[in-house]
């Protein structure tokens, strides 16, 4: 098998959840594999996406709805995606503002405080189609809290909620680990929910190329997968997962101790664990569910980022690569799932099975 | 005439565009120093550009605008049918990123991205001549700060806390003393 690229630039934000990139470069997986990885760290979702597309960097670390909204060509540039696998599932939270750890302690508490508060509270997420966006309405949602109607969001770089949140310009945030931590490290917040409580397992981030590049480079693309993959198994022994806290930290530049706790705690098994999972007992993390990919156009019809139903399945089918990952899944022998649907039931208890997805988008009570 | 919006939230010298760009006969109607204050901004003021440093965090501030507003600005990127490709080029090799609105002439991008990247060239060129020195003792500055605070609180010897920072930018592809300078922010912010 020969690859068509051996030196790859894989993009990445710095959160605790690029943690397999980092493993697969660390623990030879990639060089195992004939690849040798150069990791990028970007300073935006916006510019990891744009480098994506200019070939400056050959795959990435992406929000799930990054590839999503680019195949789409929502409020930007349209290009043909490819999801290979996913990274990881939870790992992520919502926070808010010390000021309000009196007063809210749940979804209902934050209700209250809105229908109190004298102002328009502003919350925080970190990318128009991203999965924190959609965490963020899907969970204030399902307290009966309008997302576009009751409270004010923006989107702020993580770094800079921990100073937002201090200074009282931000009532609370929903985010990827670190950050969540680093402001109750910072004691300027406090994390009210783990993403893992309004979807348990939700998919989160994936590892995302051009169709182009995918196309052009089958052997190198299904390569990669395979170190990936088995990144994510190294990550999911308990063993393991203490050791690649310093990798994690350099890789993202924060101290160790902002790092270690949620990654390592429950070890990923969902519940109210903060950790993120990357592998599970017999690789389903890693699988690119078409459910899963379909979860979020569903949720762009909801919150009107689409005007119509989009053939859900169809757009499923041509991003996220199941012919690619199949292959990959054989070299790194991986069992697969007999069908590309996964059943989820989120916080407000509706079932999730992909099954009939323009019903389940239209369903929704609240919605733009 | 052309409403344009810059973003200063980073070292590249965006601020100093306001003049060459007045001259130039645009409007600079604003500065945003960070990502709250741009999404303000942009909410008010409704430029027809924004200007942004492609190193620039508050990048995804403007992909939001960009999605839930139809009249917000939007990407101007290497594929997309409405820009010139020479134009999307230039910028990148200036390290600007623009935000344009529907209905702005591809000409009148490609002469405000012309005016920036002139201005960064001769900007690059000066910095080099005057401010080299001053630049690498500010840098030493940083990197003696951040060895301090590594000897200190964990206890490493000089040449360990120095290895340790050079190891970080190598593995992170950043300049020594920009991950000195995160790693000083990051010790007063947990104390």
């Amino acid at each position: 098998m020969t690859l068509e690229k051996s030196a790859l630039t894989l993009g990445y934000m710095p959160l605790t959840d690029c943690a397999p990139l980092v493993v697969a470069q660390r623990m030879g997986m990639a060089e195992a594999r004939g690849l040798t990885l150069r990791l990028a760290c970007q300073p935006s979702w916006a510019t990891l996406r744009d480098r994506l597309l200019a070939g400056e960097l050959d795959a990435a670390h992406a929000l799930y709805g990054l590839p999503y909204g680019v195949q789409l060509g929502l409020g930007g540039p349209r290009h043909e995606m490819a999801v290979l696998m996913t990274l990881n599932q939870n790992g992520q939270g919502i926070a808010l503002a010390q000021g309000m750890h009196g007063s809210v302690q749940s979804g209902d508490g934050l209700r209250r405080a809105i229908v109190a508060a004298t102002r328009r509270l502003t919350l925080a997420h970190t990318f128009p189609t991203g999965t924190h966006a959609m965490w963020l309405y899907y969970w204030l949602a399902a307290h009966r809290i309008h997302p576009l109607r009751d409270v004010n969001t923006e989107v702020v770089p993580p770094p800079d909620m921990v100073g937002a949140l201090a200074r009282g310009e931000l009532d609370g945030f929903c985010a990827g680990e670190p950050w969540p931590a680093a402001v109750e490290q910072a004691q300027s917040g406090y994390t009210l929910v783990s993403s893992a409580e309004i979807w348990p397992d939700h998919p989160e981030k994936v590892l995302a190329t051009t169709r182009a590049f995918a196309d052009t480079h089958p052997q190198t693309t299904i390569a990669l997968t395979a170190a990936l993959i088995e990144a994510c198994r190294w990550l999911d022994h308990p063993a393991q997962r203490e050791q690649a806290v310093p990798w994690i930290a350099e890789a993202i530049g924060v101290p160790e101790q902002l790092i270690a706790p949620r990654l390592i705690e429950g070890h990923g098994r969902g519940g109210r664990s903060h950790a993120a999972r990357f592998y599970g007992r017999g690789g389903e993390v890693c699988y690119p569910w078409l459910s899963d990919g379909m979860w979020f156009l569903t949720q762009y019809r909801r919150w009107g980022l689409l005007d119509h139903d989009p053939d859900y399945l169809e757009v499923a089918e041509a991003v996220n690569r199941l012919d690619l990952y199949h292959e990959a899944a054989r070299l790194a022998d991986v069992d697969l799932p007999a069908t590309p649907l996964r059943r989820s039931v989120l916080i407000d208890g509706r079932l999730w099975d992909g099954s009939d997805p323009q019903a389940y988008a239209a369903s929704f009570a609240i919605r733009a | 005439m052309l409403r344009i919006l810059l973003v200063t939230d980073t070292a590249k010298p965006i601020g100093q565009l306001s003049a060459a760009l007045t001259a130039a006969g645009f409007a600079v109607i604003a500065e945003a120093p960070g990502a709250r204050a741009l999404a303000q901004l942009v909410e008010r003021r409704r430029p027809d550009v924004v200007i942004v440093d492609t190193e620039s965090p508050s990048r995804d501030t403007l992909e939001q605008l960009a999605v839930m507003n139809i009249a917000a600005p939007r990407p101007v990127v290497m594929f997309s049918d409405s820009a010139d490709p020479a134009t999307v080029r230039a910028a990148v090799a200036a390290g600007v990123t623009a935000y344009v609105v529907e209905g702005v002439a591809p000409e009148k991008l490609a002469a405000v991205i012309a005016v920036a990247q002139a201005r960064f060239d001769e900007d690059h060129r000066l910095r080099e001549k005057l401010a080299d020195a001053e630049q690498k003792l500010a840098e030493r500055k940083l990197i003696d700060k951040a060895k301090g605070l590594l000897m200190d609180k964990r206890g490493l010897t000089e040449a360990e806390a120095f290895e340790t920072l050079r190891r970080q930018a190598m593995n992170r592809g950043m300049k020594l003393a920009e991950v000195a300078r995160q790693l000083i922010a990051m010790a007063d912010l947990l104390g």
